[in-house]
């Protein structure tokens, strides 16, 4: 992990534009993947609404970089209005368990999308687009890749830590958590901003780098399913899991998307890679790792 | 009834309506410090609905719950366990994809006692020795027999340094020798300094421990005293050991 964070970290002296793009992709899914699964995997709440703390980002950077705020300055502002954001959705949310929270935040993603294609500050369906000269390649790439280094860390030490500890409580039973005394919808919360507000800046930063946003491109409900994927795909609640999982679902939407016939078909694949780990290794890549250690072990 | 300072936990007209069933009905009675108070009754008297609603786990529909002198009736279950009073459960909890000692150590961590560090390992160590889990520490708590599990739910309640702890029948499903064992550990929780409630269905367990046994028949409490009053009460007799003629003294 520490080799592929030293590689992303040097790999603009050597290597071109277009492998870096395709790092960066990888970074932007892996904060992704990473952050939703602090939430999804440590606490075990499914939710499918992430798009909307994405977007919420992105708005905020565009909005106040067309007020010529530096857009870098705007990252921790989109952060916090992510953050407030969870806690006001999480709050009646979280009174909801297993599969009815996860509908209550597909309706509260796709509300956000909705609404945000209908005010006019947003530039309602037709979006917005950052200002001339905002953009920077190099300081957006190191950015992002230096988010992607912090959120895993971040991971890394909650899982560790009796906030950690809480949530797993909390996943493998609620209420026997709450009768030794964890207050379950408090340790939720936090999980919840904490990962909202990592997605949101990784938002500002898709928005610095791609220059235009729409309410279809940032609240998309099949942007919320893939940040899902990721982390079942590579291991649900393990840290090296969500970084398989960006991996392997960054490469395949780039090799698809490269093929023409493809194009559209990349969501059938990730079905199908999801049916295969639901039936064959819930623990996604990490858990087949662990058995090909066992193996390896036992001879 | 009286409110002569002792009394560690006071309920007042406790009721608790599911529906139309009528769970609990203006249950009234006062644990003092230091009592093994038993709580017996037929299956579907309401005694796991009485301990829900004592820890917060449910908002009993009407009464009052008093524990050290503070309504704790509106509380959530996690606030009243960092007040220092916990259940176990009935049909056991634990976290499955843990060790018993990481069970344990998150009751250590987030009940009363607030542990961190060593602080916490020690106390882990110290409940696992006296809950006789020691040898088990190290082992997923998916790999536990019956007893081990009940065990463990009195050791993880154990860990949060409860003043008082509510014992669901801890001692169901147990062969004779563990329900022994079982008594052994209920009196030496009461000498550690800790109030004990238990609803228990072995009549003889409870008479062998209890200090005051409250009994329950559909949601009402029928009678209550010491164990030798509550057996030679005709209601009690009538109502929960089946018939005049037996009487369970031993």
């Amino acid at each position: 992990m520490t080799l592929l964070a030293l590689f992303a970290l040097t790999a603009p002296l050597f290597l071109e534009r277009g492998a870096l793009n395709d790092l960066w992709n990888l970074a932007f899914a892996v904060i992704l993947a990473s952050a939703w699964n602090l939430l999804g995997g440590f606490a075990g709440q499914v939710s499918l609404g992430y798009s909307a703390f994405l977007g919420i980002g992105a708005y905020t950077t565009v909005l106040l970089s067309l007020q010529n705020v530096d857009p870098f300055l705007t990252l921790p502002l989109g952060a916090l209005l992510a953050a407030i954001f969870s806690v006001v959705i999480g709050l009646p949310a979280f009174r909801l368990r297993g599969p009815y929270f996860t509908i209550a935040t597909i309706g509260v993603g796709e509300a956000v999308r909705v609404w945000a294609s209908t005010v006019e500050f947003t530039g309602g369906s037709s979006g917005l687009r950052m200002p001339a000269e905002s953009f920077h390649f190099n300081a957006n790439y190191f950015a992002m890749i230096g988010l992607a280094v912090v959120t895993v860390a971040i991971a890394a030490w909650v899982k560790r830590s009796a906030f950690g500890i809480a949530l797993d409580a909390i996943k493998q039973d609620i209420d026997a958590a709450e009768a030794v005394g964890i207050n379950s919808t408090r340790f939720k919360l936090g999980a919840h901003a904490l990962s909202a507000a990592l997605v949101a800046i990784a938002g500002g930063l898709y928005a610095i780098n791609f220059q235009y946003i729409s309410p279809a491109s940032v609240f998309d409900f099949r942007l919320s399913l893939s940040i899902v994927l990721m982390p079942i795909i590579g291991g649900l609640g393990t840290i090296a899991g969500p970084i398989f999982g960006a991996l392997i679902v960054s490469t395949l939407q780039i090799k698809l998307l490269a093929i023409p016939a493809l194009r559209d078909s990349f969501l059938f694949v990730y079905g199908g890679l999801l049916i295969v780990v639901m039936l064959f290794e819930p623990q996604g890549f990490v858990g087949v790792g662990r058995r090909l250690g066992r193996l390896a072990h036992v001879r | 009834m009286s409110d002569d300072g002792r009394s560690l936990l006071s309920v007042r007209k406790l009721s608790k309506r599911f529906g139309g069933l009528l769970a609990l009905s203006s249950v009234d009675f006062d644990v003092n410090e230091g009592d093994v108070f038993g709580i017996i009754g037929p299956n579907g008297a309401g005694k796991t609905t009485l301990f829900s609603c004592l820890v917060g786990a449910q908002r009993p529909s009407s009464g009052e719950v008093r524990f050290r002198g503070e309504r704790i009736d509106r509380l959530p279950n996690p606030a009243v366990v960092k007040r220092g009073l916990v259940r176990t459960h009935q049909i056991v909890r634990p976290f499955r994809a843990m060790s018993v000692a990481e069970n344990v150590a998150v009751a250590a961590y987030f009940g009363a006692g607030r542990r961190r560090g060593a602080e916490a390992e020690r106390r882990v160590r110290d409940i696992l020795e006296r809950t006789g889990l020691a040898g088990e520490a190290g082992a997923s708590a998916a790999t536990l027999s019956i007893g081990q599990l009940k065990r463990l739910e009195i050791a993880r309640a154990l860990a949060t340094e409860p003043r008082v702890i509510c014992l669901d029948e801890v001692m169901g499903g147990l062969n004779p020798a563990e329900i022994v064992g079982a008594m052994a550990l209920i009196r030496a929780i009461r000498d550690a300094g800790v109030t004990v409630l238990m609803i228990e269905h072995h009549v003889h367990a409870v008479v062998g421990v209890s200090n005051r046994i409250l009994v329950l028949n559909f949601g009402e409490r029928i009678a209550e005293g010491t164990p030798q009053e509550v057996l030679r009460n005709p209601a009690v007799i009538a109502a929960y050991l089946g018939g005049e003629e037996q009487v369970v003294e031993d």
